[in-house]
């Protein structure tokens, strides 16, 4: 626009008329033609090359002044030995010239050569990836309605603090009431924050990774996959056994307290262990109240958790593994309940094909008593992708007793799913899924979902 | 009259194209002459980095963010060439065994989970990269062969160098013999 602008501005009305098809024509195709190449030789390049070259000058004015220095400073006056410069490089490899004498020189450059790796720090050391999706849901259940629904709003922030140390957060905005085990809490169409992960994460190398805030407790392998996003999911939801809390989840999905992470030392079987100790879920205040212990735990022990899996080198997109969560709760007006969740799983996932199988015990025996009440629940989800498309298939099932401690209300409930994702773009999926769920003692639901989940 | 319109009409035809071909030029990084595409991709760290040969293995893990830190303990920082540059589809290919877009998505979903520290930098050309690594002595990154100098050190996959007929990584995918 400028361009048009500011020719018009220099010539008479006159000569605008037989310049329009030729001049005009030319210039636009030269300055046409010749943008394309510059952005794709130097898009990017030309402040930072500007930066670097700057960076460089400074750092060859550093070295002579540090080489004067030494030169000054040898009693014999003998010499030495230049630092190399990129300015007349020359083109055999060098790793040549990586002798000892090489390494130390570049060694000297390293004090200022840490410096560039925070060549960000004239913008802000936040970034933020957002993930939201939106639905339409019907189902068969009575008292239900057709709606459309907005789902979870998910701001996720990372800063690179240092070299070290990193921090992580999830901020998700979310409308509707919570559902903690069956009681509801809060309008149906208001909407609440939540600060779903907060970490700081120190990485001391591969094997030994410290996290501490809030986080998604390690038990199996969805619930540490997938997060708040929808988008990254193939499904339109999680399977029941890794509902939130506040969605009427039975697992301690969130825990704040600190957690340890890395590979262990084994060759091509790929294995990786976390470890954690936290707060764990709340049992003694009343059940609708805030699930997870965020500020205040209600006893000093602490719950812990231990997950090992592998990530076998000979075949790509397989891990499989086990955990075992341990607490101690203590529900109002009844005794303590000692918590035991057992997890496994086993999936294989390719850019192609994906296959996720978990299995998952939850334990309660109350103290005091030989009473023991015993949680299973798994489930199966398989998908293919042709193209865009996505068709995928799941079966879940739990079964808890009528008389459990802590979550009377669940019961045993199974069914499949059965659904398409379709990739619209990189960034944006919709996916049309139909949920058949038994319940016992109540009718049987039917339901169908759209959702379009994207990241931006 | 008329004539003025048939102009116009040509004259926007010519920018549309103009603007398509620039535009699928950008995108797709234009077709590339078949001398550009010959050669090694050799792979480049910092002079000072001790680590003179990595397996396939080792560097597909290292280039995924599955391995994080050189045996020294420094931090690994990864540099890529922007998507389109033969460059980088050679090791998106031969290293990474992904598409642009499995690649993407596969970094997006390590640093929401958290198992990847930090996403790699990503550099429009091949001076930028060996500035940067030069710059940086936990850098990694990939040039052609023919663009390896002093300030950088190109490190052996597999036990070869790019000069090696074992090399094993090149810009164009090699007949199977």
């Amino acid at each position: 626009m400028n361009l048009f602008t500011s020719s018009r501005g220099r010539t008479s009305p006159k000569s605008t008329r037989w310049m329009a098809p030729t001049q005009v024509f030319l210039v636009l195709l030269v300055v046409l033609a010749s943008a394309g190449q510059v952005q794709a030789e130097s898009s990017g390049e030309t402040g930072g090359d500007r930066q670097t070259v700057q960076a460089l000058l400074q750092r060859i004015d550093q070295l002579e002044a540090r080489l004067a220095r030494l030169e000054a400073a040898q009693p014999n006056g003998s010499p030495v030995t230049p630092s190399p410069t990129v300015q007349n490089p020359p083109s055999a490899p060098a790793h040549d010239q990586s002798g000892p004498q090489a390494e130390t020189e570049s060694e000297q450059q390293m004090g200022a050569g840490t410096e560039p790796e925070r060549m960000d720090v004239s913008k802000t050391l936040l970034r933020v990836r957002g993930f939201a999706d939106i639905n339409f849901h019907g189902d068969t259940q009575k008292g239900d309605k057709t709606a459309f629904t907005l789902g979870q709003l998910n701001l996720f922030v990372t800063s690179d603090i240092s070299d070290k140390f990193k921090f992580l957060g999830e901020i998700v905005f979310e409308a509707g009431p919570d559902n903690i085990y069956g009681k509801t809490r809060g309008e149906n169409n208001s909407f609440g924050v939540d600060v779903e992960r907060m970490l700081l994460q120190y990485s001391r190398n591969d094997y030994f990774n410290l996290s501490v805030g809030r986080y998604h407790t390690a038990i199996g392998y969805y619930n540490t996959a997938y997060h708040h996003s929808t988008w990254f999911q193939t499904a339109t939801g999680r399977p029941f056994l890794f509902q939130f809390e506040d969605r009427g989840g039975i697992l301690p999905i969130h825990t704040v307290g600190v957690s340890a992470s890395g590979q262990v030392p084994s060759g091509r079987l790929g294995l990786h262990y976390v470890a954690e100790v936290g707060n764990g879920r709340a049992s003694r205040s009343p059940i609708d109240q805030e699930p997870v212990q965020n500020v205040v735990d209600e006893q000093n022990r602490k719950a812990f958790n231990l997950a090992l899996f592998a990530r076998p080198e000979a075949i790509r997109g397989l891990q499989a593994g086990f955990s075992i969560y341990r607490n101690v709760l203590a529900p109002q007006n009844s005794p303590r309940v000692g918590e035991t969740i057992l997890a496994a799983h086993a999936v294989y996932i390719s850019s192609n094909f994906e296959w996720l199988n978990e299995a998952i015990v939850v334990r309660h025996a109350l103290e005091g008593t030989s009473q023991v009440f015993e949680t299973p629940g798994f489930y199966t989800q398989i998908s293919r992708r042709f193209g865009a498309y996505r068709p995928y298939f799941r079966y879940q099932y739990v079964n808890s007793s009528d008389h459990e401690p802590i979550f009377p209300d669940v019961g045993r409930r199974q069914g499949p799913s059965a659904g398409i994702r379709f990739d619209a773009s990189e960034s944006v999926a919709l996916k049309l899924q139909y949920d058949y769920t038994s319940i016992r003692n109540q009718q049987a639901i039917s339901a169908l979902a759209m959702q379009v989940g994207f990241t931006f | 009259m008329h004539r003025c319109l048939r102009r116009l009409m040509i004259f926007g035809l010519a920018i549309g194209w103009l603007l398509g071909v620039c535009n699928d030029t950008a995108r797709a990084g234009g077709p590339m002459p078949e001398e550009q595409l010959q050669g090694d991709l050799a792979i480049i760290v910092n002079t000072a980095n001790p680590v003179e040969s990595l397996s396939l293995t080792e560097l597909r893990k290292v280039f995924l963010g599955e391995r994080s830190h050189w045996p020294s303990g420094r931090r690994i920082t990864l540099v890529m060439m922007e998507p389109g540059q033969p460059e980088r589809r050679a090791l998106l290919r031969d290293v990474c065994q992904m598409n642009e877009s499995d690649f993407s998505r596969h970094f997006l979903h390590g640093v929401f989970t958290g198992e990847v520290f930090v996403s790699p930098k990503t550099l429009a050309s091949p001076v930028g990269v060996r500035k940067f690594i030069f710059n940086v002595p936990g850098a990694i990154g990939y040039v052609r062969a023919s663009e390896v100098d002093s300030s950088v050190k190109a490190i052996r996959v597999d036990g070869h160098l790019p000069a090696d007929r074992e090399y094993s990584l090149h810009l164009q995918p090699r007949a199977v013999q």
